[in-house]
């Protein structure tokens, strides 16, 4: 059984809950755990992120994500998987528990994930459909106010998707409402470059915007 | 003060992010010159036009998203089975265990598939046979005769895990389990009312494990030339499972932990006794229901469960004269026949929810474990902790 114990402790804890999964499909609780204690199984400590953790992290940071990626793709649903595919990425990153930035990560993972999406989506030409989708079942108003501003939506989308990644996600995050310190801590950069960083992105982004839509007012 | 020139530390200043010291200074500054004034004007002007663009693409208020705990439960599903399609259901359960212990894994799973469900025939499946648990009965096996132990070499273990994942196709992958925060949200995710134990209060966490379903065609010859490759050509497969299309389904289940469990997993792992990482004890107070309903099998209808349960049983530790004489008194109409190893406890037969069940009690160093395990109306449940047979029933009775 030595050899047995070493060797279990290099599987991962993952890999071990499938194990108990599927015998315990088969069997009901008790005579797996009979078995397992009989073959003086170990819980090992390799590194992983333990369920309660990520539970947690999920959490923490799930409606503030979806509420960024909502504000960068328009459709919720899309937001709420792009927001998902973060934490598929994070949980496959155990490493990063240990570095301290774990939300900082999720929003530049988030952001970029979204922002990709819009380049994609704009490559395609595809804001077309995208409009009509967002349209429908939104409340009944005016639906000359509800087309125009549509229409600024997916101009300000695209705008977004032309320029600079980098710039994209840095207004986007500021739109969502981040503070300077926020910025800073997800961006891994330095609070005093916010100013100066900002600046130059609204900079990009207006040219780019002005470039798309010259009929309208001066920027 | 001399002209502000970095348009970085205004802009910081237009956000209202600087200190209340350098905000004062710029204020004062701002008072006094002209020059800057416009730059100011023109900066300010700039960021509420951004404002104004981005201020549309903020979502309408009554656009309400899904419960953070409900879309956790449903990543917690999804992401893991997506990782699984990467690698075979079985070939990653058995792959990487160590020899003794894959054996009473691929016994368990084959006795599972193999042994004493009652055959039900209904329209749909003319051909088929629909299996369903109704009963309970617990088999000795002695582990150390596993065809695992029959060398320190690995191959009957490498031989018999290629078979598994030659033949047996998952066409429902679970994933790994949910962990939900309270019993609303496993019953929405289930589908069907969970009992909780009342004299217990609320459990503590609820895991949900997704169903499930794979099936396996017997291949007689390779059968036999497999178990000749592990050394148990003593071990004789029936003419009549030759062919026959085996499809296991079961359901979703749900493991509910009261006291003081494992945070790690909803439901016992290995080891519970044992400090957990952290520097956590388990004590010896953590209860685990258990509930699922019955999973059903399809065999052919001609299949002989029994000559084939005895095959199985021989695998995991049994000898030809025992297999045979267990085959013939359990009655295979509606029978899950439980293995334990033999030497960890005893077992006996109770009353029970109304119903009759099996009650194993193990003696450990710290103290008895019971294990009773019963079927009422179509669920199997088993309630497991530590203490007497009479703390087991007299919690049962409390089930709600």
């Amino acid at each position: 059984m030595g050899k047995a114990k070493s060797d279990l402790s290099q599987i991962s804890p993952l890999d071990r809950l499938t194990y108990w999964r599927v015998l315990e499909a088969a069997y009901p609780v008790g005579s797996t755990d009979t078995l397992a204690r009989w073959m003086s199984l170990r819980q090992s400590s390799s590194e992983h992120w333990l369920e309660a953790d990520f539970r947690g992290v999920f959490l923490e940071h799930y409606e503030r994500m979806v509420a960024i990626l909502v504000r960068l793709v328009g459709d919720r649903s899309q937001a709420e998987e792009l927001t998902s595919d973060a934490f598929w990425r994070l949980y496959h990153q155990p490493s990063l528990q240990s570095e301290g930035n774990v939300g900082g990560w999720l929003y530049r993972t988030a952001t970029n994930l979204g922002i990709d999406s819009l380049r994609a989506r704009v490559r395609r030409r595809e804001h077309e459909k995208v409009a009509e989708h967002e349209l429908t079942g939104k409340r009944a108003g005016d639906p000359l106010h509800d087309l125009l501003r549509e229409e600024k939506r997916q101009h300000v989308r695209t705008a977004l998707a032309l320029i600079k990644p980098a710039a994209a996600q840095l207004l986007i995050l500021r739109a969502s409402g981040l503070s300077y310190k926020e910025l800073a801590h997800a961006l891994n950069i330095k609070m005093s470059s916010i100013g100066t960083m900002l600046n130059r992105a609204e900079e990009e982004f207006r040219k780019r915007y002005l470039a798309l839509h010259p009929h309208e007012e001066a920027l | 003060m001399t002209c502000i020139d970095d348009d970085g530390i205004v802009r910081a200043w237009l956000d209202h992010e600087l200190s209340p010291v350098e905000e004062e200074q710029i204020k004062r500054h701002l008072s006094s010159c002209s020059s800057c004034q416009l730059r100011f004007e023109k900066l300010r002007a700039g960021i509420a036009r951004t404002e104004e663009l981005f201020a549309v693409l903020a979502p309408p208020a009554q656009d309400k998203g899904t419960d953070p705990e409900l879309e956790y439960s449903r990543l917690s599903l999804r992401v893991r089975s997506v990782e699984q399609q990467k690698i075979p259901l079985l070939t990653s359960l058995l792959a990487r265990f160590p020899r003794p212990l894959w054996g009473v894994a691929a016994g368990a799973v084959l006795v599972a598939i193999l042994v004493g469900f009652n055959p039900v025939r209904t329209l749909a499946q003319r051909f088929l046979a629909m299996l369903r648990v109704e009963k309970i009965a617990v088999v000795t096996i002695d582990p150390s005769t596993l065809v695992s132990s029959a060398g320190a070499d690995s191959r009957p273990y490498k031989l018999i895990n290629q078979f598994l994942s030659d033949n047996v196709i998952v066409t429902i992958d679970p994933g790994r389990p949910a962990i939900l925060a309270n019993l609303n949200q496993a019953k929405q995710l289930v589908g069907y009312n969970i009992r909780t134990i009342s004299s217990l209060g609320a459990p503590q966490r609820v895991a949900v494990r997704g169903e499930t379903a794979f099936q396996m065609t017997l291949d007689r010859d390779r059968l036999q030339s497999l178990l000749e490759e592990v050394g148990r050509s003593d071990i004789q497969i029936p003419e009549s499972a030759n062919g026959a299309l085996i499809a296991v389904h079961i359901p979703a289940t749900v493991v509910s932990s009261y006291g003081d469990c494992p945070l790690r997993q909803g439901y016992p792992g290995p080891d519970n006794s044992r400090r957990e990482r952290g520097g956590e004890f388990v004590g010896n107070n953590c209860t685990y229901l258990f509930q699922a309903p019955s999973p059903t099998v399809s065999v052919p209808q001609n299949l002989n469960m029994a000559d084939i349960a005895e095959a199985a049983l021989q695998l995991v530790g049994m000898s030809a004269n025992e297999a045979r004489s267990f085959c013939q008194t359990v009655d295979w109409s509606s029978t899950l026949v439980v293995p334990i190893p033999r030497n960890t406890g005893s077992y006996e037969t109770v009353a029970v929810d109304g119903v009759e069940g099996t009650l194993i009690t193990e003696t450990l160093p710290q103290g008895n474990r019971y294990n009773l395990m019963w079927i009422k109306g179509g669920v199997i449940h088993a309630l497991t902790g530590h203490g007497s047979p009479s703390d087991a029933l007299s919690l049962a009775a409390t089930l709600r």
